[in-house]
Formats: structure tokens, sequence, C-alpha cells
């Protein structure tokens, strides 16, 4: 699935925080979005994803303008959005989470495909998710792209206060959707470690796309090591 | 102990049924944050359809039953929580609480309007046999309601442990943003839980009006009985919440059963409920009760706030024309004046809470009633009339703490409902005392020699009015004005900077309660009696919505609240005008919350003191230094 924010304002009350982003993920890419804090990365994943509504542009999912679609609509159209901290609910069982990121539909299956991505999860169905570690509980959130079957996954900072470990493993997971075919978006604070996994780079700055490009262009480009923590 | 068991019985009838209510308010409000004071008032409504289907369309029982508990009630949840919602998504708790209680005045209003006041009896359900269990006889029709309501429980556990919209509602309850990215359609799921807590509002209705009687104002209060048992649940536990109102059912019919002998606690056992949801408010530990609202959207505030000084033109242009009344009005109207003239300082009393720190509070007719009582008898002691006024608000003064209690601990919703639990209290408890009314139900109160004609109490009317108005209009513009209204901003805040919130709370809720106090002993003075059905705690809800529709933020509010409430049914009194009263305030209120002064703030006067333009003019060319000031603020 084919993602593209073309010309996007957006922002809080009267604050705009995007001021004319675009932005293109093509369809079976993986995109890192990097910037410095207060960018504007997280709201662009929440305006991809249809928690806020742009003020001016659009947003197209493969060749339908969704910017004015609910963010269940976009859900249901194919896209995940594994937000920032935990996406799980904290007070359902595994199971239930991932009933919930399946839909309702035939949840054997998803409890495989989970377990599949990280076995760990398969062992744990019975438990509240808010009693799993944290590395447990961001594999969970990350268990709904294969769960869901999602064409479309936007990730925003999956690596927060993990240990490198648990990072690696849930890495390998987003290399193995990448190598599934599906589009990623990824917001990465730490640059040096999405770089390896994806196709094309865009570096967001005070609500605005300062760079584009492929990852290799990246190494020793002095406006990336101006913005950018960890990029060399 | 045996004697006692019959009322244990009827106690779980009706115990039974302020579970169902309970529970039903609960599931809505988890799933929309939206407390719906109107939730027994949809229930109420249901029940007069449910009549209407069976008795005027003479449909069978079960059919009208069913038509009503599962078409028409869901039906009114939806559109209640559509209307509710779509317009308000985000606003502040306050806002729901005073947009619901517009609904609640509305509905009672609508319902009396088209029915009539006076009730209906309706005609058993089920059989009304009775079978012998643990050495006591229990009717058909009370094991049947005890069923209904518990097989209601077992349900509702089990569509939120088994199916997958009960796991979605559960879902949306934790974090709706995040269900959404999900795919699940939030809107969705909370309208599916106002179909299903109005279903049981309704349910409940019909279950308890064979024994209650078709009547839209004991049909609504029996609702706000439940208020106690979700309290006890924190407006969240399904389960302690159903338990809750079991138990206070029983509680209400074996106390019932204990003070028969006592005529001075008759009040009693129906306090019960509101002595609960008001100790448990005011004694829970601090963080017990949180809000699931999620607030978004922050209240506008009004323009006239930036002024530093009295609005002294204003005030005097008001007192010349008032004054200037009494020569142009002769019989009733100047009694309607007079009346609208101390409404006017009650008003402005409740404003003070309403409109200038935004907290509800809904035991405002409770001072008003205190303050006429309490003057009848420091008169009745000999102590001259404006002394005895005077009197009579200083008594109020430490009840205002008292309500200000739960005030300096709880925000918003919880302060409202620990208010609303306070004022039926009062009135439950202590309206037959002689603290208030006593035993002859009346207290008479003579106006002195020289205020005997009519004009001369006008204008003595006039003037404690206006010394109350400057003392409102002084606590808007200065220290304690700021902190409240910085307080109903970000109480974080206030505190950050070293002001300590529980001395102006207590303050402003200390000069409310004594200038409705005053007020009550103004109408008390002008009526020469006062009887407990007077202002009963309905008035402080119709009083409120009327504050809030005309506009709470400034003095224009309080006069036009006070001529919309009085003058105008007294000038046009046809039958229309007086039913359709309530029905206008409540829609008007509802309409209105999140406007931020009412109707007067869609009339903005131009501003006679010139106090915001000159602050503007500060802003824009005021001293260097602020300028700079403020442009490095903006872009840091």
């Amino acid at each position: 699935m084919k993602l593209r924010l073309e010309d996007v304002w957006a922002g809080y009350g009267r604050v705009s925080v995007l001021r004319g982003v675009d932005l293109t993920v093509p369809a079976g890419s993986a995109v890192a979005l990097l910037g410095p804090n207060g960018a504007g990365k997280s709201t662009l994943l929440k305006v991809a994803a249809g928690h806020i509504r742009p003020t001016r542009g659009q947003v197209w999912l493969d060749d339908q303008a969704a910017g004015r679609w609910r963010p269940s609509a976009r859900a249901r159209a194919g896209m995940s959005l594994i937000p920032e901290g935990r996406g799980i609910f904290r007070l359902l069982t595994v199971r239930e989470n991932l009933a919930m990121q399946a839909g309702g539909r035939d949840v054997d299956a998803a409890v495989e495909k989970a377990a599949a991505a990280f076995p760990i999860l398969g062992d744990r169905l019975r438990q509240v998710a808010g009693t799993l570690s944290g590395g447990q509980q961001q594999m969970l959130a990350v268990a709904r792209a294969f769960v869901a079957d999602s064409a479309l996954v936007l990730a925003d900072e999956l690596s927060l206060g993990l240990a490198p470990v648990v990072v690696d493993e849930i890495l390998q997971a987003v290399a193995t959707l990448r190598a599934e075919g599906r589009s990623l978006l990824i917001v990465e604070q730490y640059a040096k470690r999405v770089l390896p996994i994806v196709d094309y780079v865009y570096l967001l700055h005070k609500g605005r796309i300062v760079f584009v490009g492929e990852p290799a262009q990246c190494q020793g480009s002095s406006l990336f090591e101006r913005y950018v923590s960890g990029a060399a | 102990m045996r004697a006692y068991l019959p009322f244990v019985v009827i106690g779980l009838t009706t115990g039974a049924v302020y579970a169902l209510v309970a529970t039903g308010l609960v599931l809505t409000y988890k799933t929309s944050g939206v407390f719906n004071f109107a939730h027994g008032a949809l229930g109420m409504v249901a029940t007069y359809i449910f009549y209407s289907l069976r008795v005027d369309a003479g449909l069978p029982t079960a059919v009208a039953l069913v038509a009503v508990v599962v078409v028409v009630a869901p039906l009114m949840g939806y559109t209640v929580n559509r209307l509710l919602l779509r317009w308000l998504a985000g606003a502040a708790p306050v806002t729901f609480a005073v947009v619901s209680l517009g609904l609640l005045v509305a509905l009672q209003g609508s319902a009396i309007a088209i029915y009539g006041a006076a009730p209906r009896t309706v005609a058993p359900l089920f059989p009304g046999d009775t079978f012998k269990a643990f050495d006591v006889f229990v009717g058909y029709d009370q094991a049947i309601v005890v069923g209904i309501s518990v097989a209601c429980a077992i349900a509702l556990v089990l569509f939120f442990r088994l199916t997958h919209m009960g796991l979605k509602t559960r879902a949306v309850v934790e974090d709706g943003d995040l269900a959404e990215f999900q795919g699940v359609d939030a809107r969705i799921v909370t309208s599916f839980a106002w179909m299903l807590g109005t279903a049981f509002a309704a349910l409940s209705g019909i279950l308890i009006a064979p024994s209650l009687g078709l009547d839209a104002t004991l049909l609504t209060l029996f609702a706000v009985q439940t208020f106690g048992a979700v309290a006890v649940g924190r407006l969240t536990n399904l389960t302690l919440t159903f338990v809750a109102g079991v138990v206070i059912g029983v509680a209400i019919s074996v106390a019932a059963k204990s003070v028969a002998t006592h005529p001075g606690l008759a009040g009693l056992p129906t306090s019960i409920p509101f002595l609960v949801l008001f100790l448990v408010l005011v004694v829970s530990r601090t963080g017990s009760f949180v809000e699931v609202t999620r607030t978004r959207v922050h209240q506008r505030l009004t323009g006239t706030t930036a002024a530093g000084r009295l609005p002294w033109r204003k005030l005097a242009l008001g007192l010349v024309v008032a004054g200037m009344l009494p020569a142009g009005l002769e019989g009733r109207q100047l009694l309607t004046a007079t009346s609208t003239l101390a409404f006017v300082l009650m008003f402005a009393s409740l404003s003070l809470l309403v409109g200038l720190s935004r907290q509800v509070s809904l035991c405002q007719a409770t001072f008003v009633v205190f303050g006429a009582t309490t003057l009848g008898h420091f008169m009745d002691w000999g102590i001259p009339h404006p002394v005895a006024l005077i009197l009579a608000g200083l008594v109020m003064v430490p009840v205002g703490a008292l309500v200000a209690l739960p005030a300096i601990r709880l925000s918003g919703l919880f302060l409202a409902l620990a208010t609303f639990g306070f004022g039926i209290l009062a009135q439950n408890l202590l309206f037959s005392t002689s603290l208030a009314f006593g035993g002859e139900a009346v207290v008479t109160i003579k106006r002195p020699g020289i205020l005997q004609g009519d004009a001369a109490f006008y204008y003595f009317v006039l003037v404690v009015v206006f010394l109350g108005v400057v003392v409102v209009e002084a606590i808007r513009v200065t220290r304690l004005g700021r902190i409240l209204r910085a307080l109903a901003d970000s109480p974080t805040a206030v505190e950050s900077i070293g002001v300590i919130p529980t001395v102006p709370r207590v303050l402003i809720f200390c000069t409310s309660a004594f200038l409705a106090a005053v007020a009550g002993g103004l109408l008390g003075t002008l009526t020469q009696s006062v009887n407990p059905y007077q202002f009963d705690y309905f008035f402080s809800l119709i009083w409120l919505t009327v504050l809030v529709g005309a506009g709470a933020a400034t003095l224009g509010g309080s006069v036009l609240a006070a001529v919309l409430l009085i003058a105008v049914p007294a000038v046009f009194t046809s039958r229309l005008v007086v039913e359709y009263q309530p029905i206008f305030f409540g829609v008007a209120a509802m309409v209105l919350a999140q406007v931020p002064n009412g109707i007067v703030g869609l009339f903005r006067l131009p501003n006679m003191s010139g106090a915001a333009a000159r602050s503007r003019w500060r802003l824009e060319r005021g001293p260097r230094q602020e300028r700079v000031a403020l442009a490095r603020g903006a872009r840091a």
C-alpha cells in the first residue's frame, strides 16, 4: 500500500507543527522519518493515521483521498499505527489484545501469527498485558502488523526505553515485515539502527522536510549530522 | 429480627432496581466520559411512553415493554449521545454536567407539559400472589423484579467477557484512540453503550412505576437516588455499583421500619443514598475519583476578564434604572420587580461559583431556604430585621465552608455530585426540624413597620441587592477573582506560583452562601412566609440551567436570568409560557453551555469602562520591556 502526504499543514490549536510536508512511502518500500526532538515526527504519523486532521493538504492511501477518514477507517483499509509508548491495552490479556488486533475474526489464527513473529507471546496468552515486561509489551504492539496483515505499518519510536537486545529482536521483526512486502514508515531518534533496513530517508526539521534521499547519501552529509543524533 | 424480614424483601426489590439504573449510568459514563445527570429522566420519559403504548394505544403489556426497552429507549440513548458528543467532543466535565442537567430539566418539563403534573397509577406488571420463603411472604412480582435485575447484571458480565463487542467496549474504555488505530470505530461502541445504558434506565423505570406511580418528579428523584451507589463504585466499577445499589435499597427499607416510631427521623431513610453520596465523595482518599473525560477543548474565556476596576458606570446605570422602576409599576408588578431584584442577587451569588471559578454547585436553593427560615427565627427572637438578615447570611457562612470541603478535594463533576447530594440531604433531614420549618411546615416573616409599603420595601431590596452585587463585582476584578479564574484554568499552575488553592475556594463558597442566604431572606420577607415546597432541590438545578443559558460570567447574565425566571412568566401569564419555561431553560443551557457567556455573551455591549481596550493597548504599544518579554515568550 502506498502512502502519500501532499502539502500537509497540521498542528494543535493555532500552532502549526507541520508546515507543508510532502512525503511518499511507495508500495513495498521502507521509509525512515528522522529528525530532532520537536520536529513534528509524531504529529506527521498522527496525521497519516487520522488522529489529527490536516488543516491543509491531503493524505492519499493508494489513490484514495483519505484526509478526512477516521483512524478506524484507515486501519480497516490496511494501515497499522504502532504508537509511541505502548500500543497495547494494559488491562486486557495478551489473547484479548490479539483478538482486538485481529478485529475479532479468527482469533486462533491471530495467535499463531503473533507467536510466529514473537514466540514468547504464545506462552503468555492468558497473562494481563500490563504485567508483561516492557520489551514483551512492545512485541505485542508490533504483533498487530502481523495479526492484522497490514499493508502499511507506521511505527513511532519502537526502541524507546528498551534494552538493546530487545530492540534487536523487534527490529528483526520489522525487517521481516519489510521482506514480506509491506510498506513501512519508521520514526526513530537513533538513525543508525534503522538506516540498514530502509529504502529512503526523510529528514524533518521544524515542520518541514529538509532532506530526502537514500541511506547511502546520509553518511557524511553535513545537514544530516547537524540534525540527527547518532547518525555517524 | 423476624419483624425486619419483610422489609428486607421490599428493600431487595427496590435495591435491585436501583442497581439496574446505576449500572446503566456507570456503563455510559465509562465508555463516553459523559456523566449523564439525565439518565433517570430518560428512563422516566421511556416509562411515560410505555404507559401511553399500554394504556392509550392499548398494546399488550409485554409488547409495550419490549417496544420501549428494545426500540424506544436505545433510540433515545443513541440520539442523546450523538447530540451531546457530536456537539461537545472534548469539552470539560463541567460542560457535560451542565448540558445533561439541562436535558434533565427539559425532559422533566416536557413530561409535565404533555402528561400534566398529576401522578397516574400504573397497573401491576406481574401477578401479586405470594409464596413463602425463609419464613417470610414474598410476592411473585418482587421475585420477578429481582430476577430480571440479576439476570441483566449477569448478561452484562457475560457480554463483556464473551462477546467481541464487549471486548471492544472494554478496549475503548481503556484507550479509545488505540482502539481507533486498531480499526474500532469508537463512536459506534460508545453509541452502543448509551443504547444499552438507556435501555437499563427504561427497564428500571417501568419496573418501579407500579409501586411508585407515574410521576415525572418522583421517577426522576428515584433515579438520582442511585448516585450514591454510583459513587461507591467510583463511577467506574460495575460490580461494586450493582452491589451498592442493592445494599442501599435494603438499608432504606430497614431504616424506614426502624425509624417508624420516631417522627423526627422520618427523613432519614430517603436520605441514605445522598448521605452515602456525600460522605463517599468527601471522605475518600484524594485521587480515588478520577475523571475519565478526555478534555481537549478548553472553555473560551470572556473578554470582560481583563478589567482591573469595578464597572462603576454600568452599576450606576443599573441603579438609576432600577430606582426609577417603581414610578411606572403598580400592585403586583412592583412585587414582581422586587422578587426579580432579589433573584439578581441569588444569580450573582451562583455566578461566583459557576461563572467565575467554573465550579458547579447544585445546592444554591439550600442556602436560599435556610436564609429565609433563619431570618424568620431570628426575628421571632426579637432581632430587628436588617440585623437579622445579615445574621441569617452569616449563619450560612460555615455551611458554605462545609460544602467547600468537597470543592477543595474534588473537581468538576464530583463537586457537582457532592453538592447535589448535600442539597437533597439538607432538604430531607433538616427541613422538618426546628432549624428550618419545624412541624408547621411554614415560617412567617413579618416586614418591619417602615418597610410595610411595597415601594419602600422595593427600595430596601434595591439597596441590599446593589451592595451585594458590588461585592460580587469587586471579587471579580480583584486578586481573589483572578486566582479563582486561574484555578478554573489550571490548579497546578496556580499552586506552582505559591498560591494555596484551599483558601480562595472556601472563601468563594462562603461568600456565595452568604449572598444566597441574604437573597433568600429578602424573598422570604417579600412573601412574608416560606414553606418547604417553595424552593426544593430541583430549583438548584433549574437556576443553574437558567444562569448558564443567560450567561454566568457577567452581571448582565444574572440580571437576564432573573428577568427570564421571574419577570417573564409574571408578564406573560399564559399557560404556554409557564409550562414551557423549564423546557426553554433546559434547552438553552444545553445549547449555550459551551458558549463563553450564554445569551448575554452573544450580544456584546460596547465596553463602557474601556478597561479591555486599555489593556489591549498596553499589550500592543505598552512599555518596551513588556513588549520584548511578550515577543520572547511567543518565540519560545
